[in-house]
């Protein structure tokens, strides 16, 4: 009878920790699952500032994620067939944000521009990771010349392998 | 009598264990609940919060047209400084007076947040907080918008003078 008595207690008391540790794995595995795909999606976003420190676009090599926007008008005017077995990509867009326009006007040709194309090689498979950077420019105004920095988002298709 | 001794020995060992566990369940829940008050940083969050420190802003402290980049503002509005080049009558004397480098923060950082939660249609809240190190009390606190997805962070720190100034944006994403 006592052996019994013990046994139950021992089953009891195991079956009791087996529920507390299911509940600790529970919580930890929940927030492992959602930090993967955080650091996966920072991974991918961390892999954009290859692209956005190229000194073919980049506005001032001690700043990451600032573009020239100047660069940005020649890189994506004729010249830029030049590049395109240089990129590692399948595609490359530039879009400012500010100011807020109502539609998509593509530079350069306009003035009232507000995204550029630099590079695109059709390629139907693929998926794109995207950025804030910030696209600036010299201005000349009253014989003084300064920077002028917006908001911008850089825009970069990556080729998805099949299989 | 020795049976009793033995019986009550084994549940005061029993509720030991238990009181034991429990205690260390509501460890465990305090720690995790304390460190859910702050949302994880993130990447993309950082990235939109360099890029709005860089924006240029109508306001020039000194001179046109040296405007102030939205870090430089926040100094500026740190400093209770006025923007020279922005002038406008005050309702209560009818002089012309510069506006404050404070309140051109203020509307500027709505008018670019407005607009990027308008185009980015996966923000649907925002918020900024501008404070001193080690002051409770923020300087400035601007936020728009109805939360209903996940929260990421980031924050700066700005050196003005001697003090130090914490930006910290939060962005909820669907």
């Amino acid at each position: 009878m006592k052996i019994m008595q013990m046994a139950f207690m021992i089953v009891a008391v195991f079956f009791f920790f087996v529920l507390v540790g299911l509940f600790f794995i529970g919580i930890k595995f929940k927030d492992v699952e959602s930090s993967a795909a955080q650091l996966h999606r920072d991974q991918a976003i961390s892999s954009l500032s290859v692209i956005a420190d190229m000194p073919e676009l980049n506005y001032d090599s001690s700043e990451s994620f600032t573009l020239d926007e100047d660069k940005l008008r020649v890189m994506s005017s004729n010249f830029s067939g030049v590049y395109d077995d240089f990129w590692p990509v399948a595609s490359i867009s530039v879009h400012k944000l500010w100011p807020v326009a109502s539609k998509q006007i593509k530079c350069p040709g306009s003035p009232d521009c507000n995204y550029y194309e630099l590079y695109n090689n059709e390629q139907n498979n693929s998926k794109t990771y995207s950025t804030y950077v910030s696209i600036c420019r010299k201005i000349k105004k009253d014989g003084f010349v300064y920077d002028n920095c917006g908001i911008g988002k850089l825009v970069v298709g990556v080729k998805i392998r099949d299989g | 009598m020795d049976n009793k001794n033995k019986g009550q020995q084994e549940m005061v060992g029993f509720v030991l264990i238990v009181v034991l566990v429990v205690v260390g369940l509501m460890v465990f829940l305090v720690i995790s609940a304390r460190s859910s008050d702050e949302a994880p940083s993130s990447i993309q969050v950082e990235n939109m919060l360099d890029a709005i420190m860089d924006q240029t802003t109508k306001c020039a402290i000194t001179y046109e047209p040296d405007y102030d980049n939205f870090e430089d503002l926040f100094k500026s509005c740190h400093q209770k400084k006025t923007c020279s080049n922005l002038d406008f009558i005050c309702p209560n004397t009818g002089d012309m007076v510069s506006k404050s480098a404070c309140d051109c923060l203020n509307e500027s950082l709505i008018e670019v947040l407005d607009g990027m939660l308008n185009t980015e249609a996966t923000i649907s809240a925002y918020q900024i907080e501008f404070r001193e190190k080690d002051e409770p009390d923020g300087i400035l606190k601007v936020f728009d918008g109805n939360c209903t997805g996940t929260i990421s962070e980031a924050q700066r720190n700005v050196v003005s003078g001697s003090d130090s100034l914490i930006i910290r944006m939060k962005v909820c994403v669907e």
